[in-house]
Order: structure tokens, then sequence, then C-alpha cells
């Protein structure tokens, strides 16, 4: 590098200002170096942070799966998952066969009928509709849906299938009040997951003299099923924690469900982290925290099968 | 799915006898024009696109249409297959005679329309599925292939008319994704190809290719030409020279010349073709 052009400017040398040397090139100058590590200590300053933001969430989270895993591993027993809740209040025994088998079946019921309808009306939201007010109205009715808190849902299913339809404390007012919680997430993401699917795909079909419907079923639900599935996925799993909907629908059940999807109670794993973590009995809190481990481990159950799966699917 | 197709197959069988017929075929009279619009316009909404436009489409031979940007060109090439159909606001005067049928009647179905008038975009765009599935897309939808052979036929004629039989026919249950743009345009063509249509629309197929794909597919319109009749819309005048019969110049929606490709280019009747040509319009 030739240092030739650099020189000495006039006044050079006198206390009140750097000098500028003719040996040393002009980017290694003392006030240009601290800049640099002035930016260098910044960005190391925010990487820190933002590491320890990330540990101030993954931290707990930890704490919390390791706290009912070890609680949990240390119950967990073949009799505990298949025989059912005895007793109530200070004196409980038995298992969790009645609420794992109450939690099957409501969400299965849920699922069954939110997802034929959610991505069937994203469907329509994204194929059929033009954008029109109506369309509008929907997207934010279901986003207004979402947003609800879930013990108001449980209310208002109470009110309607628990009293005003008559089925009492049953499957299927529990049933229909958590597809009612879970239907505007597989809405939503099927919608998106299609509107993804681009045009110039569509545009191709088209042209080839394919119709709307074959174009839809034969190339975009291919295309946008991983989506889709993504927001399957995630409504069970919200399906799968929530207790309040349940609460006044469901009300709760020590017996194993008959089967009977009205005017009979059904027990699910939620309302027993609900209640017996609160009542004087070891038996209970050893249920308690049964039913969280059983509850986290399916959630992350459901999401890594979801993401291998997926990641599966997408290889096309 | 195949209920849903057999059912669209039969009711259109069934209508037919109510509709206007469009029939697949050779054409009747080699002299005619396959296609001729007549006093054509076309509106989105209120602005008029397209000003009565008069222009003889030959078969057989490579019709050119040229323009500056925003001339009109591709709304021209996409109202030869009722592309523009599903444009909200979309509206036509006048007629377009495809082999003597008017393509905007009333009982005609603009589906059948584009089995008989296949189009190729400017950017390849192929199904993220395998080369064979994309070629055999059409002919599953029409139920063109009585069973495998016959459909493992028409794949294979269709990819080697469209010169891309030899590079992939080792590959064909590969991702069509994989190939590269100049192949993938190709296959494109071969996808259109396989619905035997008599009309090829190419709106601008080379634009977004390197010169050695480009030239492939120039060579490639050359042939297309023998069995089908191409309509090709280009900006580059020197492909234009190269591959077209005639050239029909588009500006601000009105056809302003129309001739043999060496007369455009050589002796351009409108001044405005010949500012064109040379750039300074």
């Amino acid at each position: 590098m030739d240092h030739s052009n650099v020189r000495s400017p006039e006044g050079a040398g006198d206390n009140a200002s750097p000098t500028l040397s003719v040996t040393v090139p002009a980017w290694k100058q003392p006030g240009v170096i601290s800049n640099h590590r002035r930016r260098v200590m910044k960005g190391r300053i925010v990487e820190v942070l933002a590491v320890l933001c990330i540990l101030a969430v993954l931290l707990p989270l930890g704490d919390m799966i390791y706290m009912f895993a070890y609680r949990g591993l240390q119950v967990i027993s073949i009799p505990k998952l298949t025989t059912i809740t005895v007793g109530s209040a200070s004196f409980v025994s038995g298992g969790l066969a009645n609420a794992i088998a109450g939690t099957a079946l409501l969400i299965s019921l849920a699922a069954a009928i939110t997802i034929p309808i959610g991505v069937l009306g994203g469907v329509y939201m994204s194929e059929f509709s033009n954008d029109s007010r109506l369309s509008e109205g929907l997207r934010f009715a279901a986003d207004i849906m979402a947003g609800n808190s879930s013990i108001v849902l449980g209310y208002v299913g109470y009110l309607v299938f628990v009293l005003y339809f008559g089925w009492g404390y049953s499957a299927a007012a529990g049933a229909l009040t958590l597809s009612i919680l879970m239907f505007p997430y597989v809405f939503r993401t099927t919608e998106l997951a299609l509107r993804k699917v681009p045009a110039s795909i569509r545009e191709a079909a088209i042209a080839l003299g394919s119709t709307k419907t074959t174009m839809i079923n034969r190339l975009v639900l291919r295309f946008a099923l991983p989506g889709i599935l993504t927001g399957i996925i995630l409504a069970v799993g919200i399906g799968l924690s929530e207790t309040a909907p349940l609460l006044y629908t469901a009300l709760f059940s020590n017996y194993l469900p008959s089967g009977a999807l009205f005017h009979e109670p059904i027990g699910y794993l939620t309302y027993v982290v609900y209640v017996y973590s609160q009542l004087p009995s070891n038996g209970a809190h050893d249920l308690a925290y049964l039913s969280s481990f059983l509850l986290i481990s399916a959630v992350l159950v459901i999401n890594v099968v979801a993401r291998v799966g997926l990641r599966k699917l997408s290889k096309v | 799915m195949l209920e849903e197709e057999v059912l669209m197959n039969e009711e259109n069988d069934a209508l037919r006898g109510e509709r206007q017929p469009l029939k697949r075929g050779e054409p009747s009279d080699q002299s005619a024009p396959l296609i001729q619009l007549t006093d054509f316009s076309a509106f989105y909404g209120d602005v008029e696109v397209l000003k009565n436009i008069n222009l003889s489409i030959e078969s057989n031979k490579i019709t050119v249409v040229m323009g500056p940007s925003g001339c009109g060109k591709s709304t021209l090439v996409r109202t030869l297959n009722r592309m523009n159909d599903e444009v909200p606001g979309f509206r036509i005067k006048g007629k377009i005679l495809l082999d003597g049928e008017d393509i905007y009647a009333p009982g005609v179905d603009p589906v059948l329309l584009k089995t008989r008038v296949g189009m190729v975009f400017q950017k390849p765009n192929p199904f993220p599925i395998s080369i064979y599935d994309n070629v055999a897309f059409g002919p599953r939808i029409h139920k063109l292939a009585k069973n495998k052979e016959q459909l493992n036929a028409i794949v294979r004629e269709s990819l080697q008319y469209a010169a891309l039989w030899e590079e992939v026919k080792d590959r064909l249950e590969k991702n069509a994704l994989g190939l590269s743009g100049g192949q993938q345009q190709r296959l494109c063509i071969a996808r259109a190809l396989a619905v035997k249509p008599e009309v090829i629309l190419m709106d601008e197929p080379a634009s977004a290719l390197d010169p050695g794909a480009t030239y492939k597919v120039e060579e490639l319109m050359v042939e297309l030409k023998e069995k089908y009749t191409v309509v090709l819309v280009t900006h580059n005048m020197q492909q234009a020279a190269r591959v077209g019969t005639s050239v029909a110049f588009l500006y601000r929606g009105e056809l302003v010349e129309f001739g043999a490709a060496s007369d455009v280019f050589e002796n351009p009747k409108n001044p405005l073709t010949e500012k064109y040509i040379r750039g300074i319009l």
C-alpha cells in the first residue's frame, strides 16, 4: 500500500490537535479506531441483551417442563393411567383414565366439527370470495372470535347448549364450545396458506383448460397442505389446553365416558390440573402433576410430529 | 375429483346440442385465417384498452404482436383464449372468430376454448410436481388418454416436440423445479402441447431466459408452426425478425400496421412503426 500521499498538515505536532504521521495510514489514525471499537462494542452489547432475553424466556419454560416431568414421572404408572379417579376433596386416589378418555373424546369431536368447516371456510375466503364487504366482515368476525376470553365463551356455551338447547352438561356442549374456540385458527391459517400459492400456478392451470374446482383440488390444496395442517395442529394444541370453556359445559365426571353425547358430564385433564392442585390431598396433587405432565407432553409431541411430518410433506 | 370431471364432460356433451359446437380438429379451410378479429374492442371498466382491432391470424404461421409497453399486446393475446374473463370490469365489443365461430358467443365454453388455444407465459411456471405429472396434467383433467400407455405416449410426444425429451427422459419423476430456466420454459411448452391445441399463444416466452435458452425456444417456435399456429408477443425486435411470419404493430390499443415481417421491418408504412423500430418511440 502506498502511503506516500499521507502527509503532515500545516501546524502538525502542536498540542491542540493530534499528529497525522506519515507512516501510519489514514484509516488507522486514533480517532478512527475508537469509532470502530465503539461500533463493535455496541454490537456485542446488543448481542448479549438478545441472548439474555432468550434465556429469560427459555429458563422459566425449561424449569416448568423439568418440574412437571420430574413429578409427573415420579407418579406415573400403568394403574394411574388406566383407572378412574376415586373420591374427591380430601380423599382422592385412583388414576386419570376418565380424564384422559374425556379429553380424547372432546378433542376428537371438536376437531371433527372444526376442521371441515374451518378448511372449507378458508377455501371459500381465498378462492371464491372477491374481497367484498361480506368477506371482510367474516374475517373480522373470525379474528374477534379468536380474541375472546375463553371463560366468556364457556358461559355462552353454558347458556346456549346446556340450558337453551337442553343438552345439560355433556360432551356435545363441551365439544361444540371448544370447536368455536378452535375455529378461527383453522379458518385463518387455511386462507393464508392458500393465498401463498403463487398466482402463476393458478394461471398456468386455467390456461390448460382447468376449471376452478379442479385447479383447487388438484394443485392449490396440495401445495397449501403443510400450512393448513399447521393451522389444524395449532388449533388442536389450543383445544387441548383449554379449561374455562369446558368448566360450564362439560362439567366433570369421575367416570369413563359412556359414549353418550348429551346429558352426561365428562372428565378432562385440564380440570384435574385446575381443581386437584388445590385440594388438600396428596393423591389429588399427584394426579394434578401427572395431568400437567401429560398435557405438556401431548402438546410437545404434537408439535414435533407436526414439524417432522411437514418437513417431509414439503419435500415435494 | 374424477366424478366431477366425468360430470363436467357429460354436461358438456349434453349441452353441446344447445351450444354452438366448438369442434377440435383441422381448420376447415386452410386458406382462410384461423383467427379473425373483427372490429374488436376491449374495456377494463371505462378504459378502452383495445380499439377497433381488425386482424387476421393465419394458420401455421408465426404472427408477432409488438408494441411499446402498455399498448395492449398482452391484453390482445389474452382475449384470444378468454383468459381475461375473470378480470373484474372486463368487457368486449366486436367478434373474434376461431375457425369461423365467435369465441365470445353466449353458449361458448371458455374452458374448452382453452384446450384449443393454449398459452405459454413470460416467466416459466411449472407446477412444483414431477416433470411427468406436469405434462400429464392437461391430458388427465381432460381425459385425453384411456390408459397409462396412452398417457405415457402423450407425455413422451409432447416432450419430444418441445425438444426436451432427451434431457429429461431418465428423470421424469423428478420435480420440475430442478430444471434450469430454459428447460422449465420448454416444459411449459410441452405441457401446453399435451392438450393438443390448434393455437399456441406465447407472451414473451424468452424474455426471462439467457441467450442460449432463448435460441432453443426460438428454434422450437419455428418448428411449432409446422403443426400449430403461433401468436407471439415480444419486445425483442430481432427475435420478431428472426422467427416472425407476419407482424402486427400495436400502439395505445390500436392496430397501427400489419404485414409480412420483412415488409414491416424494412419498409414500414406508418411513421409510428418506423419510430418504434428505430427505438425512438
